[in-house]
């Protein structure tokens, strides 16, 4: 039987993290994985991630999942793919099956990082094809580059269902609705905003009344939802689709844990078990046995980097390979950039919790959490929007998440998020923007906007991030779309900027009449006639 | 249904082309791709249908999970098409059931209630 010193199950941020900070001290890790590419979901995330630098905020998940895996590698861990862990027992010693052959291993410590799988919605219709998970659509378009369906209705508002709800935008599909039983959109306004101004509808408080379709979806029927959850009659809605994708949240696939005889816990009552864990080195009630990632509780892949770094770490202390007082080194050192991505609105320890104020007691905008955007006029209140002569930067972040890379992209300090990373960025009027659009690329959420409110003969410009296909050419009309996608007037593209430093967002920027610098937020290349749509 | 650029991620590395067998028709795909992603580039929908209610099952978890995808490939059913990787001249079957009582038949005859030839493309 072949020993390690580390084994960890699942090589996905968790898992790769762990390996590589085990490896990094000395320790002989192998990593096993049921796929055939490690990286577990990493590799589908186009978007920019959250956080701060320490975080690898602004860099797409791809390129994360890259740098770890090419981390761990050159730390010489093993990774195992094509290789299901199938059983867990006593004194740490695992069952993989590779090409249907069935191996033991043992290890002196074990970190199962196996993550979740996601949540469904039993909905009339919920077994045609057609209906897929959020998580199925992601696979389909970023992995097998095949679009998942034509015309898609999301149900979920939660980061998943809007992240990968503008991911098929971006692979070409038609987004029908975002539709969520819930009645406020559970995931960053930010990441809703980017939806509905491309015009993208929001239903919140409603959920799928069923499914349409003999041998698979060709519709949907919506309905509102009132206190108790049924549908209010007379509510119903059809949209034509031939895809569903329902984005429900997540379970911790723990089931190595219980096999291995973790003690659990139900956070909360037929809500689903959790192993009874250290919150951050993931240290189980079994000797050698640590958790890390989602399959110790549902966070995100910033997270469960950290908490596999920990996992790492606490292991190579467990097996001598690092002091104690060096452990708490390392540990107190992930614990804080643990800590600033579990503060804000939507931290675990929020959850549930409904907010009217931000931190620094900004209103939250209902329109923003009923809507997907922020209503006419309301940006204003925020301290990232203000008017100003000459170019400068808008930013409509209007709740506390843990993001900061505005700040670090400004090389004129226009941008001011503090030292708190979840406060809402500030911009000073008199910092002097030179126009360079680094903050404009820089927000993962796609928040930032340049403005020039006057650029003379009753104009104004606007800058947006464009991450779409075909990148409109200068000089291109077509027509500026406001925060809710409703076309506002006719625009003229007459800047369109890109550079290795954009990471593949494109910078429009589009000529409009001045009185609407403070609504036009997006382009669309099709020419409307105003007042007849 | 294929992407054939993408603003983040460009232009699509791929295989070489292979044909296949789909329910006696012949298909073409990538080498190495998830069978279903052939499939679904190609329009199929539907991968099998159940034993007891003879509904029509596709694409779910595409990721190995749920087994909702399965078909009877070279023989062999249950085989889940979201993780296994097309090759040249691979024969896949709709899936009828448990695919057959043994190893190596393809359809029940239960099935024959013609829903699965219109999903053929």
């Amino acid at each position: 039987m072949k020993r390690y010193d580390l084994i960890v199950v699942g090589a996905g941020p968790a898992g790769l993290s762990a390996a590589a900070e085990a490896a990094a001290h000395g320790l002989g890790v192998a990593v096993f994985d049921e796929n055939s590419r490690p990286g577990g979901q990493l590799f589908k995330q186009i978007h920019k991630f959250f956080g701060s630098k320490e975080h690898k905020a602004k860099i797409r998940g791809y390129d994360i999942g890259a740098g770890l895996l090419r981390e761990a590698e050159g730390l010489g861990v093993k990774v195992y793919l094509n290789s299901p862990v199938t059983g867990m027992y006593l004194d740490r010693e695992i069952v993989a099956e590779t090409d249907g052959a069935v191996s033991h291993y043992r290890a002196d410590a074990i970190v199962v990082a196996t993550g979740a799988s996601e949540n469904m919605v039993a909905f009339d219709g919920w077994t045609l094809p057609g209906v897929m998970g959020a998580g199925a659509a992601q696979t389909m378009m970023n992995i097998n580059r095949v679009r998942p369906g034509s015309r898609v209705l999301m149900l979920g508002s939660g980061n998943v269902g809007l992240v990968v709800g503008y991911q098929l935008l971006q692979a070409g599909c038609e987004l029908a609705a975002v539709v969520d039983a819930a009645p406020r959109v559970g995931g960053y306004g930010v990441h809703a905003a980017k939806l509905a101004r491309c015009g993208v509808p929001f239903f919140l408080s409603h959920t799928i009344v069923k499914a349409e379709g003999e041998t698979r979806v060709t519709g949907v029927v919506i309905g509102r939802v009132d206190e108790t959850w049924n549908i209010v009659p007379g509510t119903q809605k059809h949209f034509d689709a031939d895809t569903i994708c329902v984005a429900a949240g997540l379970s911790p696939s723990t089931r190595l844990l219980l096999m291995a005889g973790c003690e659990m816990y139900e956070p909360v009552p037929g809500g689903g078990r959790l192993p009874v864990c250290d919150e951050f080195t993931g240290k189980t009630s079994v000797q050698g046995i640590y958790a890390a990632g989602d399959v110790s509780g549902i966070e995100e892949a910033s997270s469960a980097m950290i908490e596999g770094r920990a996992a790492g770490a606490a292991a190579a202390a467990e097996l001598g390979y690092i002091s104690g007082g060096e452990l708490k080194a390392r540990l107190d050192k992930l614990e804080t950039a643990l800590a600033s991505l579990r503060e804000g609105m939507f931290a675990p320890k929020n959850r549930g919790k409904v907010f009217v104020k931000t931190d620094e007691g900004y209103d939250i905008s209902d329109s923003l959490l009923r809507n997907g955007y922020l209503a006419d006029g309301e940006a204003t209140k925020y301290p990232g929007v203000k008017s100003v002569a000459g170019i400068h930067p808008v930013i409509e972040c209007t709740q506390n998440i843990p993001c900061n890379p505005c700040q670090d992209a400004c090389p004129k300090g226009c941008i001011k998020v503090g030292t708190n990373i979840v406060s809402l960025p500030a911009v000073d009027e008199k910092a002097g923007c030179i126009g360079c659009g680094m903050c404009v690329a820089s927000c993962s959420g796609q928040a930032v906007f340049l403005v020039n409110e006057d650029v003379g003969g009753g104009f104004a410009t606007v800058t947006a991030p464009y991450e779409f296909l075909p990148v409109p050419q200068k000089g291109e009309r077509g027509v500026a779309l406001d925060r809710s996608g409703a076309p506002v007037c006719e625009a003229e593209i007459v800047d369109v900027r890109t550079s290795p430093s954009f990471d593949r967002t494109f910078l429009l920027t589009f000529r409009v009449p001045g009185e609407q610098c403070s609504r036009a937020r997006f382009w669309r290349r099709e020419v409307r006639r105003f007042g007849r749509d | 249904m294929r992407l054939t650029d993408h603003p983040i991620l460009g232009r699509p590395d791929r295989g070489r082309v292979v044909t296949f067998n789909f329910d006696g028709g012949e298909m073409s795909g990538f080498e190495g791709e998830p069978i279903a992603a052939a499939l679904r580039a190609a329009g199929v929908a539907v991968h099998r249908y159940t034993k007891k209610h003879r509904a029509p099952r596709g694409v779910f978890c595409a990721i190995g999970r749920c087994t909702d995808c399965v078909m009877v490939v070279d023989g062999r059913p249950n085989v889940r098409t979201c993780v296994t990787p097309l090759a040249e001249g691979m024969c896949v079957k709709t899936q009828y059931g448990a695919g057959g009582g043994e190893l190596g038949s393809s359809a029940a005859p239960e099935a024959a209630d013609g829903r699965a030839t219109d999903e053929k493309v």
